[in-house]
């Protein structure tokens, strides 16, 4: 083609890729923010990076992604090399379909392939539950553990399943090309087939490995359907971890190991390049002058066969020596203790305080919201010990019969927490449960945005405030509030009520008034000015206080017409490994010591009875300033206030479904 | 030495036949029973309900694929006229985005769309706001941009477009120059070159581009979740709130699945009909 560009199709170029790089940019500017924002400039500093390295969510999460890409790609490159020739030496007709099956990981939308194995491994971890029972059932020599939960190896499974295909199909096209001939000449020369595959097959597709190879890690690398519905919650990969901080709070960590990496693959890419096009120069200068080849990205088959055989060994060698860390790390004996909770629910330095105390290990996890968390457990996803749902999801597990009953003897701490937290309705013989925090629903809104300050409901289904306020994303909440507002029960079974207070969130909907559907992202939002209303607890309010932006005025209210008031209990579920570790765990929670730090962090009034009374003294000794009284007020809502509050309690099964379906329906 | 050899092929077979096979007949299955596994065409028929969500996503993929295309094919068009060091470059510059990680590249875009973000800022330092409102006598304080189907399709096209560029660029960069060279000696003129030769010979490039934009859009759901801001739900949304958000039931989410392998399988028949389909999905 001829070789000359007009001004204007480079400036097209030009565009095309300010458009793909202006948002990475961004991404490595604010890592050198010194403050907080993603949009606010406060000065340079190095400070995220440092805080990058010591976030063990998110280094573990880098670790499990190269682990997991590193593995996945090392393993499906020889499986695929090996299938891809002993595919090629099968009869077309045998080969055909299938070559078909192979392609289908390839070529399906990722989330179905996703969701297919997501199934599979729930049906072959129910099997195996049903088959330990009977097995330690009949004999006692060998107790098989019931419980498996998707984690690292359903990772690495559902990451090899789509890998080998990419591998199978660079390999397939260089054994098209060999010449059939070649390896039967060897064996005549004396060869036997395994020298023959060595020296003659090998170093004739290998630049097809090399390539394959080098897909597959992309792939693995840039996954996060697949790995989301395959992982579990214990496994995250660095997207996942993202995935999951969008929901709540991102902090600019995620900044900093955007740009590492950025950088890392950028060095790689030009090193590979200026390698590349010395060879090709080399190259040309040798043979006649042709037109260049256009490169194929990034591996060209240039390399001399010794070097071929240092690469496989040194691939080898590291993954072997990948394994040894894996196996390594799994057989390390620790006590652990997996504890399930919502996001910014816990001060993590209480994390450390208990692995140091006790040595055991706290894989702390968050899920967004009860429902979430439900669904998470069902599908086998769910590696937990402790949860902490809220009353009406605990009475529904309890009917299931998913908790454990708790030893209260090991929980000396239990003592401590206040009658009137104690044999509530959804755990009326209090045996399954340990109260975590408690508080209230309430209007959360930006005085700057709304000319008065709202003391009804009716404010966020109002025109006035379209586009600006958000909509709570869990169905009993949303519902709940509507309920309250039309005047009716939040546990109300009457469908046309339910029908009604549907109607109600939908027509507001439709209307434009909400901005979005928010659980933790409502910290953000709020925080940064970016919506007027909100609904959402009172402990979350007060962070958000703490962390608004100079231009915003947040504040909160329990409308009039009543609210929804809560307990978090933490409770154990039934088959759980770790019993005793998470025992000690909620002992260590419920202590007056770690509620008061927690109730300081994460601003939720705490079922303790000494650490509630005793807050507004913890905090003037902590801060040498007394608690505004208003705070402690919000914080642990007196007794007229939760007169105007109800507590859920666990609807029956239709009314859960009727709930469920109209949920759905919103927004759709 | 063939029979040997075809041995190796046994223990993929098997392999397939566990982890590819299986899952999706046991998807089927849920898809077509009740919780207690009890045979139903109810899953089916309750995805009446979603035609909505339906629409949207394909309507919200197809305008995504579109800009795409118009974007990508002149893209791709200059890009392999350039020299072939440039190309190098340019190449690896499309290529680099893909390796940090999708999500990463879309949260990027949160803080620029947001109401307080970075795009509304930059419009307020240049007082575009004070200009509108003083030309029309509104008063509006910023642009709504996230949350808004927009800002979704933006996400895709932002995430997908290496995907259009990379193979319609790697077949016109294939193209034998003889023919090109023939039809000018022939008398055609530049457009009829484009329009007569070029064209049809990358169509097979620009059909399976289409394909690798147009699946992952119609089946995303952290773009529209992060982007939309959850009011606009998306089909990859209503599968992903049947097995880990907020309303558990798989039976559902297995037959929305299933309908969405369907629609899969359509665009790839569709696709290989025009050939070369597997020699271009190797690019990627």
């Amino acid at each position: 083609m001829k070789k000359q560009n007009s001004l204007g199709s480079r400036l097209l170029m030009g565009l095309v890729f300010a458009f793909l790089y202006a948002p990475i940019l961004l991404l490595i500017v604010f890592s050198f923010n010194a403050g907080e924002s993603n949009t606010v400039w406060h000065g340079f500093s190095l400070h995220w990076y440092k805080e990058l390295f010591q976030n063990r969510i998110i280094m573990e999460s880098v670790y499990t992604t190269l682990l997991v890409s590193v593995l996945s790609t090392a393993i499906a490159t020889v499986i695929g090399t090996f299938a891809a020739i002993g595919l090629y030496s099968l009869r077309r007709r045998l080969r055909s379909p299938l070559l078909t099956i192979n392609n289908i990981p390839m070529m399906n939308a990722d989330i179905v392939t996703g969701v297919s194995l997501c199934l599979f491994f729930a049906a072959f971890f129910q099997g195996w539950r049903a088959f330990a029972r009977w097995f330690n059932g009949v004999q006692d020599v060998l107790e098989l553990p019931a419980r498996m939960t998707l984690g690292f190896v359903t990772l690495l499974i559902a990451h090899l399943v789509f890998n080998i295909p990419y591998v199978i199909l660079n390999v397939a096209p260089k054994l098209r090309q060999m010449d059939k001939n070649l390896v039967d000449a060897a064996q005549d020369l004396g060869c036997t087939w395994m020298q023959a595959f060595w020296k003659v097959i090998l170093p004739e597709i290998k630049p097809g490995i090399v390539s394959g190879a080098l897909i597959a890690f992309t792939m693995s690398i840039d996954d996060f359907v697949i790995s989301y519905f395959t992982a579990g919650s214990s496994t995250s990969t660095l997207a996942m971890t993202i995935y999951g901080m969008t929901k709540r709070r991102i902090t600019p960590e995620i900044n900093a190991i955007s740009t590492l990496l950025f950088v890392v693959v950028l060095v790689l890419l030009v090193v590979n390049n200026v390698r590349e096009a010395r060879l090709e120069r080399q190259a040309q200068r040798r043979a006649a002058p042709s037109a260049a080849r256009p490169l194929s990205f990034p591996a060209k088959p240039t390399k001399s066969h010794r070097n071929f055989k240092r690469f496989g060994a040194l691939a080898v060698a590291a993954a072997l020596l990948v394994c040894l860390v894996v196996l390594g790390g799994q057989t390390r004996s620790q006590r652990v203790v997996n504890v399930c909770s919502w996001g910014e629910y816990i001060d993590p330095e209480l994390i450390d305080i208990f692995e140091e105390r006790t040595g055991i290990r706290v894989n702390y996890q968050t899920a967004e919201s009860n429902e979430a968390m439900y669904s998470l457990l069902m599908s086998g996803g769910g590696d937990y010990d402790v949860i902490t749902p809220s009353d009406y999801m605990i009475a529904q597990l309890i009917e299931e019969d998913m908790l454990a009953e708790l030893n209260y003897d090991s929980i000396p701490n239990f003592e401590l927490i206040g009658q009137q937290f104690q044999n509530l309705p959804y755990d009326p013989e209090n045996k399954y449960t340990v109260p975590y925090a408690w508080g209230t629903v309430g209007i959360i809104y930006d005085r700057n945005k709304l000319s008065a300050e709202p003391d009804s409901w009716s404010a966020l289904y109002d025109d006035a405030n379209a586009g600006n306020v958000l909509l709570i994303n869990n169905s009993r909440d949303a519902y709940g509030i509507a309920l309250k507002y039309l005047g009716y029960s939040v546990n109300t079974t009457d469908e046309t009520e339910i029908r009604k207070a549907h109607a109600l969130v939908a027509d507001a909907m439709d209307r434009g008034v909400f901005q979005g559907k928010v659980m933790d992202e409502v910290f953000q939002k709020m925080e940064g000015g970016n919506a007027a209303i909100a609904t959402y607890y009172a402990g979350d309010y007060l962070s958000m206080a703490e962390n608004q932006a100079d231009y915003v005025d947040l504040g909160f209210a329990v409308p009039k017409e009543g609210s929804n008031w809560f307990v978090d209990a933490m409770c154990i579920l039934k088959d759980s490994p770790n019993t005793d570790e998470a025992h000690e765990w909620i002992n260590f929670m419920a202590s007056t010591e770690a509620s008061l730090r927690n109730m300081d962090y994460i601003w939720y009034a705490s079922p303790n009875v000494k650490a509630l009374e005793g807050y507004p003294a913890y905090y003037e000794q902590e801060y040498g300033e007394a608690l505004d009284p208003e705070v402690y007020e919000i914080m642990a809502a007196p007794q007229e206030v939760l007169d105007r509050c109800e507590m859920y309690v666990s609807l029956p099964p239709e009314t859960r479904t009727l709930y469920k379906d109209l949920w759905i329906t919103l927004g759709i | 030495m063939k029979n040997k050899l075809s041995g190796f092929a046994v223990p993929y077979v098997v392999w397939m036949a566990l982890v590819v096979v299986i899952p999706i007949l046991i998807m089927a299955v849920y898809s077509v029973t009740t919780a207690d596994f009890d045979l139903t065409g109810e899953n089916f028929t309750r995805m009446g309900d979603y035609v909505s969500v339906f629409a949207r996503s394909f309507n919200l993929a197809i305008i995504a694929t579109v800009v795409c295309l118009f974007i990508g094919y002149p893209m791709a068009y200059v890009m392999a006229k350039e020299g072939p060091g440039f190309q190098r470059v340019a190449m690896a510059l499309i290529m680099l985005p893909m390796w940090m990680n999708f999500l990463l590249r879309t949260y990027s875009w949160m803080s620029i769309l947001e109401n307080n973000g970075l795009l509304n800022q930059f419009f307020d330092a240049i007082h575009l706001f004070d200009l509108i409102n003083h030309i029309f006598g509104t008063n509006i304080e910023y642009f709504q941009m996230i949350g808004t189907s927009g800002a979704v399709v933006l996400g895709m096209v932002y995430n997908y477009l290496p995907f259009m560029i990379l193979p319609i660029y790697s077949v016109i960069v294939k193209l034998d120059h003889s023919l090109l060279e023939a039809a000018r000696d022939l008398g055609s003129n530049n457009v009829t070159v484009f329009r007569r030769v070029i064209l049809p010979l990358s169509l097979p490039g620009v059909l399976s581009g289409v394909t690798m934009v147009f699946v992952p859009s119609v089946s995303t759901f952290a773009i529209s979740r992060l982007l939309g801001g959850g009011t606009h739900m998306m089909l990859g949304d209503l599968i992903e709130q049947q097995f880990l958000g907020g309303a558990y039931d798989p039976h559902l989410g297995a037959a929305i699945a299933m309908v969405m392998m369907v629609i899969v399988v359509v665009c790839m028949v569709v696709m290989n009909h025009f050939g070369e389909g597997e020699e271009q999905a190797v690019m990627l």
